[in-house]
């Protein structure tokens, strides 16, 4: 699904990932962890395409196409996703009509026309269901107003309805109360299957309580540093990063 | 000799009526100084090109209207209807009221008593005093509401046209009206096209305009609009500028009495190498008045901008709440815009609130639309259409609202 193979990027000067070498399989969930300024963010920023990270070496192949090579719109259309730790707030459009054009810009992409009313509707309901999200903030603008728990399960709403290959989740257990957390949660995990890959980036283990990792790794310097299963958490979290 | 002020308008024919103002305006025309680079309210919008050309006055003798403008801006709004060809009143293409309550005929056919001083501050105005052709003429009586808009077309049509309309609404107590001033040109033209809107708003009553841009060719187009407010009279001005090559839209608004309330909002998305200049003024001097301005722009291009937006707030308007926000979304690196607000305020308990801003499109916000799998051009149009559609949607009626949509739609391919 995604082999990473020695990625080195920066920001303007600042030299950032150093080496990254990560493969992830089809259906298999990785958990990234480490301290404040190892990485973590920069590698969700490299793999979507944000444009202020300049690749200087490395290369990561996803599914078969060299993902650096495509821009962010490219990579979304060929199935991955990017859950923001901090979603925008986009004033003047709606929800609806901002899934509306992600969805069939993929289907383009695919060769195929654009999606029928009624079938969009009823995946609206389903998805919307699944992170209980209610109308109110379908049809907002979006993410605009929205609260932070709001914010997040509206990333969630959007992975559902975009059904990616793959999902890159950024921190997203910050600023999130107990009850989210478990309705966010809940989202990924029935949107877990043998073809959908997540990787999964937080700062503390708590999330992996709910969304249980098939591995575990540390990012450290911009490399990583440990991997090992969903125990590897637990141990960080009882001894902290200084361990490593 | 081209290029003086005396040799610009020498072509200029006057009609017979309205004698006392238009010898006021000849007069103006020799004391008042041609807009120019030393002048702050020019600066930006130099006419030295315009003074080197040769214009006329058009006769209105021997219409033909353009197949490709269809005479009815708004196809689906029904409304009543005032078409114009360079200035001159288009009667086989119009629809007016007929009601005992209200006056509504081209203005050649009555004698109004214009109260602005305009002509005598600015060279503009006095040429339109000079030689201002036709109009509308709108009265409509205390308490009445006119039951559907008014649209008022004006077309600039052919090579080297002077046109000079002009418009006079008067509303008496109590009394309301909507109208559209839609004003297009066809793709042969040139020339200039200068405008005046006076409107008297009694007490209680109230007055919505939209006024809409859409000209091909190359006209240089003045309009500016003078609205009078008396005592808890509301108004609501839109200004939009969908296509136009060099386009100055003036606006002022002086609230004449307490508890006014006025509404002007604006938008301009000029391409190529277009000039849009919006300079707008609300002049509070009682008690009480409330006032809320919201322009935004884009530019594109090579196109240049101007925004100049004066509120005053005098010593004896106390309790005022005067509101300004300008946006400028400068989209490429030629593109300029120039944006000035003004704020005077000589009352000490008032809230008046501002903001300018000048920036590029939101780098964050385009991320995460394409993170979504939109594409670039879309995700911008997306936003754009988002920005934009603030000020469209203060139109009240839907089909102006969605004629405005669909023209800025089609010119810059949103979805």
């Amino acid at each position: 699904m995604l082999k990473i193979k020695n990625l080195h990027a920066q920001v303007g000067d600042t030299q950032i990932l150093q080496g990254l070498n990560l493969e992830v399989g089809p259906g298999e969930v990785h958990a990234i962890m480490g301290p404040n300024g190892s990485g973590k963010s920069t590698l969700a920023s490299v793999l979507s395409g944000r444009e202020s990270y300049e690749v200087t070496d490395g290369s990561v192949d996803f599914d078969g196409v060299d993902l650096l090579e495509m821009d962010a719109s490219d990579r979304a259309r060929e199935g991955l996703f990017l859950a923001f730790q901090y979603p925008v707030e986009i004033p003047g459009v709606s929800n609806m009509n901002f899934m509306k054009a992600a969805i069939n810009g993929k289907r383009a992409h695919q060769g195929l026309d654009p999606i029928k009313g009624t079938d969009f509707l009823q995946k609206v309901k389903d998805c919307a269901s699944l992170v209980e999200l209610d109308g109110r903030l379908r049809d907002r603008s979006v993410n605009e107003g929205f609260s932070g728990g709001e914010k997040k399960r509206n990333e969630i709403f959007q992975m559902a309805m975009l059904e990616p290959k793959l999902a890159v989740l950024d921190e997203t257990d910050s600023g999130l109360d107990i009850d989210a957390l478990r309705v966010v949660s809940q989202g990924v995990n029935a949107m877990r299957n043998s073809d959908r890959s997540f990787i999964v980036i937080t700062h503390y283990q708590r999330l992996l309580d709910h969304i249980v990792p098939d591995y575990v790794h540390v990012l450290s310097e911009g490399k990583i540093v440990k991997s090992g299963g969903k125990e590897l958490a637990l141990e960080l979290e009882e001894k902290g990063y200084d361990w490593i | 000799m081209t290029g003086s002020k005396e040799s610009f308008i020498s072509n200029f024919k006057a009609p017979e009526n309205s004698r006392g103002l238009r010898s006021q305006g000849d007069q103006y025309l020799v004391d008042l100084p041609v807009p120019g680079r030393r002048s702050e309210r020019w600066k930006y919008s130099p006419i030295s090109k315009l003074l080197n050309t040769s214009l006329n006055t058009c006769s209105g003798e021997g219409v033909v209207w353009p197949e490709e403008i269809l005479p009815d801006p708004v196809p689906f709004l029904d409304s009543y209807r005032l078409v114009f060809r360079n200035g001159h009143y288009v009667s086989s293409l119009s629809d007016m009221p007929i009601d005992d309550d209200v006056i509504c005929m081209p203005l050649s056919e009555v004698g109004a008593e214009f109260t602005n001083d305009y002509h005598k501050r600015e060279w503009v105005g006095a040429m339109n005093a000079a030689y201002h052709q036709d109009g509308l003429f709108l009265k409509v009586s205390k308490n009445v509401s006119l039951d559907r808009p008014v649209v008022i077309h004006h077309l600039t049509d052919g090579a080297d046209i002077a046109a000079l309309p002009r418009h006079y609404i008067e509303l008496e107590e109590g009394a309301g009206a909507e109208v559209v001033v839609w004003s297009s040109a066809s793709e042969k033209s040139s020339g200039m096209c200068n405008g005046i809107l006076e409107a008297n708003v009694s007490s209680n009553a109230y007055l919505r305009v939209d006024k809409i841009c859409n000209e091909a060719g190359e006209i240089f187009k003045f309009s500016h609009e003078y609205i009078k407010q008396e005592r808890d009279s509301r108004v609501k001005i839109n200004t939009f500028t969908i296509k136009g090559h060099w386009v100055r839209n003036e606006l002022e608004i002086v609230a004449n009495g307490p508890g006014t309330d006025s509404t002007f909002n604006g938008a301009y998305l000029p391409t190529g190498t277009e000039h849009v200049d919006n300079h707008t003024v609300m002049d509070h001097a009682y008690p009480n008045g409330t006032s809320s301005e919201l322009y935004r722009g884009i530019m594109y291009d090579k196109s240049t901008g101007v925004f100049n937006g004066k509120v005053f707030v005098r010593k004896d308007a106390q309790q005022t709440n005067a509101f300004q926000q300008n946006s400028n979304i400068v989209a490429d690196k030629g593109a300029t815009i120039n944006a000035k607000p003004e704020l005077e305020i000589y009352a000490d308990d008032v809230k008046c609130s501002h903001g300018c801003t000048v920036g590029q499109f939101d780098k964050e916000a385009l991320f995460y639309l394409k993170s979504r799998g939109i594409g670039s051009d879309e995700a911008k149009a997306l936003l754009v259409k988002a920005y934009v559609g603030d000020v469209i949607s203060s139109v009240d009626r839907e089909e102006v609202r969605n004629e405005i949509l669909r023209l800025y739609s089609e010119r810059h391919g949103w979805a």
